[in-house]
């Protein structure tokens, strides 16, 4: 999130500036640190040659993460028949960490549908999946197609006497029974 | 010195920003044709910055016409974040079924 704010605070700084230089009359202006004159050819040089360093880099960088990506998916199961709002609470103290299953994280969702878990909250993209679960075995829950179950994900944290804790809630149900627990 | 550093850090920060929400394509996000003219002001941002070292006036120019195609996302962006905090229940049902795949999120899981 800090690089959202980050690239729109130098955008409005560069658009300002930017702005400004363009509009402004340079006919007898003189050359300032603000307003300032071409440079020297070494410092063009020196300066060309660090700053294409820099975008090779930042280039090679992105390829390589994005070969590499390791960030886990999470496996929700939730109990068969379930409808209604889920929440995974982050962080909590004495609440049993989240296993892993086939290089997946597993939340298995109690029958209230609050799983507490001392394990930190996940960030970046992964493709999650969801199954029903019961005594007969697992089978999976559609969140994309014509008739997805899984609806409004959002994550958040809230306040509390216990301090701030972490969590996501996404909704299970059809697109009716999503749009009438929006209106209540 | 001054429009290169700036026309450099504009350009590289909002082009990184905007090239990880582009990426999100790759697992099922839709295609923002505005984060893609986003992306082309942040490659003229830093085409800018290098012209800033023989012709700052020039320059100039060039960095103000490519912030305008950047603010071209942000603009958008900027107005549904605003929405949303108003309407947040509205916000949801618009695309209720990932809030990360909305086209001008500017926040990701």
């Amino acid at each position: 999130m800090i690089l959202a704010y980050v690239s729109l605070a130098v955008l409005a700084i560069a658009t300002v500036y930017s702005g400004i230089v363009s509009f402004r009359k340079t006919e007898g202006a003189t050359a300032s640190w603000i307003f300032p004159k071409a440079v020297g050819w070494p410092t063009r040089i020196v300066v060309g040659a660090f700053s294409l360093a820099l975008l090779m880099s930042l280039g090679l960088w992105l390829g390589w993460t994005g070969q590499h990506s390791s960030l886990r998916s999470s496996r929700f199961l939730i109990p068969e028949g379930y409808t209604g709002w889920i929440r995974v609470e982050f962080e909590v103290q004495g609440a049993p960490p989240l296993s892993t299953e086939g290089g997946e994280y597993v939340l298995r969702i109690p029958a209230d549908g609050i799983l507490r878990t001392s394990s930190p909250e996940q960030y970046g993209w992964a493709r999650d999946h969801y199954y029903y679960y019961s005594a007969k075995g697992v089978h999976p829950i559609p969140d994309s197609g014509e008739t997805p179950l899984i609806w409004g994900r959002i994550n958040g944290e809230a306040s509390g006497a216990a301090g701030k804790r972490k969590y996501e809630e996404l909704f299970v149900g059809t697109a009716q029974q999503f749009k009438n627990q929006a209106k209540e | 010195m001054l429009p290169f550093f700036l026309y450099f850090a504009a350009g590289v920060i909002t082009g990184f920003h905007v090239y990880t929400l582009l990426a999100l394509t790759v697992y099922g996000a839709p295609f923002n044709s505005l984060e893609l003219v986003s992306l082309l002001g942040s490659v003229g941002l830093l085409i800018a910055a290098f012209i800033g070292l023989f012709k700052p006036y020039a320059a100039a120019r060039i960095a103000f016409i490519a912030c305008l195609m950047t603010w071209s996302f942000y603009g958008p962006a900027i107005a549904n974040v605003v929405r949303t905090k108003f309407d947040k229940h509205s916000a949801v049902s618009a695309n209720p079924n990932n809030r990360g795949t909305q086209p001008f999120a500017l926040v990701s899981r």
